[in-house]
């Protein structure tokens, strides 16, 4: 369902960085960092209201002509990006959603990881499997 | 946004197509006049064009009262190039009409003038359809100007040609059919009425604007002609003009039009009205494009209501500020306006229509592919309000749409459309997209598509999208930064490289490849780090690289990239001078400092509250010398997997002047390979080693230790304290090198001698000091340590300090020789001699044979003791004796030393510097003879007495022994032999001190022990054992240093204090002699003592006794059987003066014959009453008269 899905540390930098097609990892990332810039305007729009900081999920960030981009920003900050291509109009919002809240909770186990050093960049098999299974919706 | 429509309604591409997008509109200049200013022919230099282009252009607004009395205010926009085919579009929105022309020539020459005349007219004849008025700015040739005169009517220009020719010199005057206004200037004055002469063409242009506008608002609506698009031409052929739906269309497009007019002659609330009449009308005809265009009209108007001071650009504002003196009246008064006009307009839409407004205007324009042009502008125009109402995702979304836009045009143009885009974004924040666009754009430049590829251009693109990806050219705050995306970063930089390759700045392509390798180390992959590693080899072939800044044309400054991983430095380490030419301080006397040694207070210094500096991490605690070979040893890993060559790596210093040498290594693939820095300090002071310079992959790298990895834990810089110069010495000794170092030596040892020498030898060594640097060395100081007792070592090594010092100063290159004495002092004397001076019966027992076996050993010696003062007993045990003895003293000794020099000169030695160096001495000390035993004996003299020596030749060799000066024996190698030794006895006088204290009666029991030394020293002092290995002609001297006596031995040893005078007879007995008389026979026994003593002796008692020795340590004094003594046998004198004499006679008669001696002794009781005894005569002492008389009676 998904193409590429991103982690970002919250001084904006890539901790994890995952695509179906291996190719085309470079062009997708010009594109999530392009979002980053929405995120950040959401984030510093969303701070000053207050009210909604509850919310994680930020929607639809961009919509290029083959791709939509979604976010979702941790509590902490931490970007969660997912990169949808837009022909799929299968996808609804929810799943969008869902697959956030999936991508959420491995990113706690891996915080929770003691061997895992917060702030630097994830390098595990398993929890790149996991993504790749949550992005192709097998799980 | 963009509607899938499009395609449908607008028809084919070969329809005549606005081709060429402005992107720097603003939704204002749908209110403004459009105004060309024109650059015509060569000799106007493009700076002072420009420089007028920015003079013209402030003249941004004009203020101009119109006929009924209200302000209006007109804004302008100055262009310096506007394509024909856009001039079309002016009945679709007018501000794209052309209105004014100024043109701006220089000319030398009529011919010159002419042509820009023709030119000028050339340009009005292009935009003839829409251009009301124009001007010619001509400047001049500068000599012209020669009469102040002539200025004023020149500038003025009144009125046409013919005027200005006239006050013109006749030379130059514009062709007569040059219809145009034309302003003469000298270039070089300031043109004071330039304003006033640009704010009258202005208000030609509107008056001629209004009038049409006027004229077109009495039109009839009903009547209107249809308004066109250029594109809409043929959309309208055959179509029937008479329908209502037509004649609506053309009423809403005259509206519409009718708006932009009042939009741009200054009448905002009258636009607003009629754009909004337009839109109505439009809308109810589905006449999309015109509803669109009448839209962004409404949302232009608002625009300029509610944000009259959206500014074009900043450089305007700039160059407005620095030219402040100069005449502009009517510009800069908006602001007032606006405010005015946002209470009088109130039919002005709220700012967040304005977007919405602007939204649909796009979505319309996007119905038609021919509007494409028109949408950019648009969502450009929308971007820019929403950028002014910091509606930042708003503008994104407007940005984004221009991208979707597909466009036929000119690479020029789409790179244009990036820097714009790009532009925006950054005044948005959305500096990443920015930065995406400016790649984009600089990859334009160079795309095959290119028919002129721009690499400059592109670096120059590229160089700005830098900061978009967090990167900074400073590799330094790069590497303390580490943010952004590697991999995008990576790509960015390698195209930056390329890029500056192709654009031929091969220093900057090296320094960028530097950049990458330096600071995106860890985040590529071994084959990337190769390729780049070689890559980076060829481009540096081409230009070297250097750790210098470049400063590039656009002033941009790229700081040096140094390479601090390549070779990866995995330590730094000064070292300390070899030990032996270390600098040290000279001690001298401390200096009074108070009663305060320590204090944690440090005034003015703060330092021991700074506890975390890390001072003293770089601090070293070593020196270095002026103009000595210094080194840092590095490890350094080369992490490529090829051979890596290092070239001219040298040390970085501040602080004193170093001089470094450089050094070349090639280092293979990921071993840690050593390697020394060296070089000399030219000054003496404080050195801050601050990392080390390289040359490698063809670039040369400053590799400071504050720039290392934090990982590798390295202080910004290390300090050295360096010295001034101090001399060195080369020590060599005549002596063989000690081969096996042991542990006592330290690492200061430069050389070491070794000799083996018997007991009692002395040898020189020669000492050779050179001088092999260049200073003379003016303080030498020699001294010796062992572990030995210090007396000992006085006499193991001996040599002339003060010799020494008169050879010094040594000049550079000399050398001197010092003479050393070894002499191999050892204890001759048989350890294991137990001739303990607290031997108590010594005294009982018959004392009289000092030789007697019947001298009670400790328990070890006796064995041998006995076995070898028996001189009858079996030769077996004296030879049993000798081998334990031989075997028990074979182990040679050998002592370490170290001879110590401190030395040092010149400037080194007025700072209180001085070297110190030592040689391990090694002294092999094999026994040579011993004596295994003494005694004393009685000589035939009163003066002289015997010192029998038992003396054992240690040696395996011959051994000739000199022992007295006349006497010589030789001894057997490991034999034994007895030598007696005629020595005088110790004289009254060494002891009288002794005696004095005596009486004093503050003697204690040191005084046996000091009259043990006196007598020990004076027989050592005149015994001296010559001997002479005949084998290896060794020669050396035995002394008998501290040998014990016995208080029996001491009595023999010293002189007696009193003179003995005993007759028998009448006849003086004498030594060695035997008294020979028959049992039976009376014996006249006469003696008289003389005290020879300095005082008087009290209460003596003289005792005459006589007893028989049997010879096997029994004596016998049970006499009265056998004798019989007439007269007294004791006998009590109560003083003795000095020198005074007494006697005493008696008679004694043998009964029966046999073997008698006589004991005659003298006691002195006295102290035996006095509280402290004096161990001397604590038994009473006594003073016999030796030796003893022996009887024959037979």
């Amino acid at each position: 369902m998904a193409v590429c899905a991103a982690i970002i540390g919250k001084d904006n930098s890539s901790k994890f960085f995952v695509t179906l097609n291996p190719d085309e990892e470079l062009h997708f990332q010009y594109k999530v960092l392009s979002s980053l810039d929405i995120i950040e305007d959401k984030l510093a729009t969303g701070t000053k209201g207050g009210a909604d900081t509850k919310e994680l999920y930020l929607g639809m960030l961009l919509s290029l002509e083959t791709y939509k981009i979604y976010g979702y920003v941790t509590n902490t900050k931490i970007k969660f990006v997912i990169v949808v291509d837009s022909t799929n109009v299968v996808l609804r919002d929810n799943e969008i959603r869902s697959m956030f809240r999936k991508i959420h909770s491995e990113f706690a186990d891996i915080v929770s990881n003691p061997f895992y050093i917060p702030g630097e960049p994830i390098i595990s098999k398993n929890f790149t499997t996991s993504m790749k299974n949550i992005m192709t919706g097998t799980v | 946004m963009r509607s899938s429509v499009s395609y449908i309604l607008s028809s084919s591409t070969s329809e005549p197509n606005m081709s060429h997008p402005d992107y720097e509109q603003y939704s204002h200049d749908h209110a403004s006049l459009l105004v060309l200013v024109k650059h015509i022919g060569t000799q106007l230099k493009p700076k002072v064009f420009s420089k007028y282009f920015d003079r013209i252009s402030k003249l941004a607004s004009v203020r101009i009262t119109d006929s009924t009395g209200t302000v209006r205010n007109i804004l302008l926009r100055y262009v310096k190039e506007y394509p024909v085919e856009n001039n079309d579009w002016g009945d679709f929105q007018t501000h794209r009409r052309l209105l004014g022309l100024i043109s701006l020539g220089k000319y030398d020459s009529q011919q010159e003038l002419n042509e820009i005349c023709r030119v000028h007219e050339s340009f009005k004849v292009k935009y003839n359809t829409t251009l009301f008025d124009s001007r010619c700015i001509l400047f001049g040739p500068t000599k012209d100007s020669e009469s102040p005169s002539d200025e004023n009517p020149t500038s003025s220009s009144s009125g046409d040609s013919e005027n200005s020719s006239e006050n013109k010199i006749e030379k130059y005057t514009t062709p007569s059919n040059f219809k145009t206004r034309a302003l003469f200037y000298d270039v070089s004055s300031a043109c004071l009425d330039l304003e006033n002469q640009l704010n009258e063409f202005v208000n030609s242009l509107f008056w001629v604007l209004d009038s049409k506008r006027v004229e077109r608002s009495r039109e009839k609506l009903e009547r209107v002609s249809l308004l066109l698009a250029p594109f809409e031409k043929k959309d309208f052929v055959g179509l029937d003009m008479e329908s209502r739906n037509n004649k609506k269309r053309c009423t809403g497009r005259m509206t519409k039009h009718l708006g932009d007019l009042y939009l741009q002659t200054g009448l905002l609330a009258e636009s607003i009205t009629y754009y909004s009449q337009a839109v109505d009308i439009l809308k109810s005809i589905n006449d999309w494009l015109w509803l669109g265009a009448a839209y962004e009209g409404l949302c232009a108007a608002s625009a300029l209501v509610l944000y009259p001071d959206m500014q074009r650009n900043v450089p305007l504002q700039r160059n407005a500020s620095l030219q402040e003196g100069s005449p502009r009246k009517s510009s800069q008064t908006p602001p007032a306006i606006g405010l005015l006009n946002k209470k009088t307009i109130s039919n002005a839409l709220i700012p967040e229509e304005i977007s919405k407004k602007y939204r649909e205007a796009i979505i319309h324009y996007s119905k038609y592919q021919n509007a494409g042009i028109i949408e950019t502008e648009a969502s450009f125009k929308a971007a820019r309000i929403t950028v002014e109402q910091s509606h930042a995702l708003q503008a994104a979304s407007f940005l984004q749409n221009v991208v979707y836009i597909n466009l036929q045009l000119s690479e020029q143009e789409k790179i244009q459309r990036f820097e714009t885009l790009a532009d925006l974004y950054s005044q948005i924040g959305f500096c990443r997209k920015a930065a995406f666009c400016l790649r984009l754009a600089a990859t334009r430049y160079v795309s095959p598509q290119n028919p002129s590829p721009n690499w400059s251009r592109c670096y120059a693109l590229m160089l700005q999208s830098l900061s978009g990806h967090h990167l900074n050219l400073d590799p330094v705050e790069m590497r303390a930064a580490d943010q952004g995306w590697p991999a995008l970063q990576i790509q960015l930089i390698q195209e930056l490289v390329v890029a500056a390759r192709r654009t031929g700045h091969s220093a900057l392509a090296t320094r960028h490849m530097t950049f990458l390798l330096q600071t995106m180390w860890p985040h590529l992959n071994s084959t990337e780090q190769k390729e780049l590693a070689v890559q980076l080899q060829s481009l540096s072939a081409q230009c070297e690289g250097s750790p210098v800044p470049l400063v590039l044309d656009s002033g941009l400054v790229v700081p040096p990239a140094n390479l601090t991983d390549i070779p990866l430095c995995a330590a730094f380490t000064p070292k300390d001078l070899q030990s032996h030419l270390r600098p040290r301080r000279i001690e001298s006397n401390k200096q009074d400092t108070g009663p305060f040694l320590f204090t944690p207070i440090h005034f003015g210094g703060g330092g021991s509250l700074d506890r975390r500096s890390r001072k003293s991490i770089s601090k070293l605690d070593f020196l270095w010398v002026q103009n000595e070979m210094c080194e840092v040893q590095l490890k350094l890993v080369n992490p490529l997997p090829f051979e890596l060559k290092v070239s001219n790596m040298r040390l970085l210093t501040g602080g004193a002047v170093f001089e470094s040498l450089p050094e070349t290594i090639v280092l293979p693939p990921d071993v840690p390979t050593s390697l020394t820095l060296s070089g000399w300090a030219r000054e003496s002071g404080e050195l801050e080693l601050s990392g080390y310079s390289t040359h490698t992959l063809g670039v040369k790298s400053n590799c400071r230790l504050r720039h290392m990895p934090v990982s590798s834990n390295f202080p910004p810089y290390y300090k050295v304290q360096v010295v001034p110069t101090l001399p060195i010495l080369e020590v060599s000794t005549t002596f063989p090198t000690y081969v096996s170092f042991s542990n006592f030596q330290d690492e200061n040892t430069v050389t070491s001698a070794s000799v083996s020498l018997y007991h009692g030898e002395s040898i020189e060594c020669t000492l050779t000091l050179k001088n092999i640097s260049d200073v003379p060395v003016e303080m030498l100081d020699i001294e010796i340590n062992s572990i030995l007792e210090h007396s000992l070592q006085d006499q193991i090594f001996k040599w002339d300090n003060e010799e020494v010092q008169k050879l010094l100063p040594i000049p550079p290159g000399e050398s001197i020789g010092v003479t050393l004495l070894f002499h191999s002092a050892a204890n001759f004397l048989a350890p294991n001699v137990a001739v303990s001076p607290t031997i108590p019966q010594d005294m009982s027992s018959g004392p009289f044979s000092s030789m007697s076996p019947s001298i009670p050993g400790g328990s070890l010696p006796s064995r041998y003791n006995s076995s070898f003062r028996s001189t009858n007993s079996g030769q077996s045990s004296l030879a049993a004796g000798l081998t334990s003895l031989f075997q028990q003293q074979q182990l040679s000794t050998s002592v370490e030393a170290q001879l110590k020099l401190k030395y040092s000169g010149s400037e080194g030695l007025t700072s209180e510097y001085c070297r110190s160096c030592s040689v391990f001495l090694m002294l092999d000390m094999t026994p040579s003879l011993q004596v295994t035993n003494w005694d004393v004996l009685p000589a035939e003299t009163h003066s002289q007495f015997y010192l029998v020596l038992d003396i054992a030749n240690l040696t395996g060799q011959e051994m000739e022994l000199q022992y007295t000066p006349t006497k010589t024996m030789l001894i057997e190698g490991h034999e034994s032999c007895r030598v007696p030794i005629p020595v005088d006895r110790c004289p009254l006088s060494k002891l009288s001190g002794l005696y004095q204290e005596l009486n004093e009666g503050n003697v204690d029991a040191r005084n046996e022990i000091d009259v043990n030394k006196i007598c020990s020293e004076h027989i050592t002092d005149l015994v001296v054992l010559k001997w002479h290995l005949l084998g290896s002609d060794n020669r050396g001297v035995a002394s008998l240093k501290g040998i014990t006596l016995t208080s029996r031995m001491l009595d023999i040893v010293r002189m007696s204090p009193l003179d003995w005078e005993v007759k028998i007879n009448g006849d003086v007995v004498k030594a060695q002699e035997e008294v020979t008389c028959e049992a039976g026979d009376c014996l006249n026994l006469k003696m008289s003592i003389v005290n020879s003593l300095q005082k008087t002796l009290q209460q003596l008692t003289l005792s005459v006794q006589f007893y028989q020795d049997y010879e096997n340590g029994t004596l016998n004094y049970r006499m009265d059987t056998r004798l019989a003594t007439a007269g007294c046998t004791k006998k009590l004198f109560s003083s003795l003066e000095p020198q005074a004499a007494v006697d005493h006679e008696c008679n004694v008669i043998f009964f029966t014959p046999g073997y008698y001696k006589l004991d005659i002794q003298c006691c002195a009781p006295e102290c035996l009453t006095a509280p402290k005894i004096n161990p001397l005569i604590s038994q009473g002492h006594v003073w016999r008269f030796t030796p003893t008389v022996s009887f024959q009676v037979n």
